[in-house]
């Protein structure tokens, strides 16, 4: 038992390896990744969805089906859990860029979900596009709202005596760039490390049931058992995964709410 | 080193999250009636939480 887990130790570092993108044309700097590939497909495969929707809803305002229902199910609960929740009286103005940012996400996780494909997400080059693209928007309100030096002003609450004053605004002013970041690093590091647990358990449950095919004894049986475990346990990862790659798409949407009430809020 | 590292690490975010679960749990058996907004305020702390961690979990392996 000891020569198996000595091997799935050997192979970490290739799994580990094996979820860096690698580039299909270009480099993995300005180029075409494997990441973008399946991000690309997952966005048409979201369109497809979504086209399919409004053909279903034609004419009618009633959904029909299982299909027609899940998908208003999703709309529903983006516009009122995290739009309505977090925003108030203005959510119906930004609810298209939300609404869009949340399935981006969510198809863009669940694409990575099935076996053998790349989730869309899993690099920092696509999740910082995704954030970078929020970021601008919430500043972008923020902007048109209180102008373009009332906004930057309006980092700092007003009626602070001047030096305090100067010493808030370069602290917020560093938390907003932080927001960009951490946007974009827990939806890579959730997808990554999501998928690297998946994958250590996938390879235990085969290193363990090899010495049991390569040559059969009560040793190897027990050995051989100890797999039906990890494949339990992989099982499980995987149904937290479905889990977790919702939960991303959720906070992922709700924080970006979060930040568009921030900049639009008066005075704080 | 990293998983002895990564081990300290993960204290700290199970606490934290123990913490926002313990309050939310007690809040909810308080007035049940404000459970949606507690889910996502439990949810919103908790990913705060769990980013910590998982930004150890991928610094450790590397």
């Amino acid at each position: 038992m000891g020569d198996a887990f000595q091997q799935v130790s050997d192979s970490m570092g290739e799994l580990i390896e094996s979820f860096f993108t690698t580039p299909i044309f270009g480099d993995a700097t300005v180029g075409f990744t494997i990441t973008t590939f399946y991000f690309l497909l997952a966005c048409l495969i979201m369109l497809a969805v979504f086209f399919a929707y409004k053909r279903k809803m034609e004419g009618t305002l009633v959904p029909h089906g299982f299909f027609a229902n899940g998908v208003e199910y999703l709309i529903d609960f983006v516009a009122n859990d995290v739009c309505k929740g977090a925003l108030g009286d203005t959510w119906k103005q930004h609810f298209p860029f939300l609404a869009t940012v949340f399935f981006v996400v969510m198809f863009g996780d669940y694409i990575g979900m099935l076996p053998t494909w790349k989730a869309g997400t899993g690099t920092t080059g696509v999740t910082g596009a995704i954030a970078l693209m929020s970021f601008c928007y919430f500043i972008m309100v923020g902007m048109k709202k209180k102008g373009v030096f009332g906004y930057i002003k309006s980092l700092a609450p007003s009626g602070l005596p001047a030096p305090i004053a100067l010493i808030v605004w370069v602290i917020e002013l560093f938390s907003t760039f932080l927001r960009l970041i951490t946007l974009a690093v827990r939806l890579f590091c959730n997808m990554f490390a999501g998928h690297v647990v998946m994958g250590v358990f996938a390879i235990m449950a085969t290193t363990f049931v090899q010495p049991m095919i390569a040559q059969f004894s009560a040793a190897a049986l027990g050995t051989g058992a100890m797999s039906i475990l990890w494949m339990a346990l992989l099982i499980l990862i995987y149904l937290v995964e479905l889990l977790v790659a919702f939960i991303q798409a959720y906070i992922f949407t709700l924080l970006s709410a979060v930040y568009v009430q921030l900049a639009e809020a008066e005075g704080h | 080193m990293n998983v002895i590292g990564y081990g300290i690490c993960v204290i700290g975010a199970a606490l934290g999250i123990a913490l926002a679960a313990t309050a939310v749990a007690n809040s909810m058996a308080r007035q049940p009636e404000v459970q949606g907004r507690l889910f996502t305020v439990f949810i919103l702390a908790s990913a705060f939480i769990e980013a910590l961690c998982l930004i150890g979990f991928v610094v450790a392996i590397m």
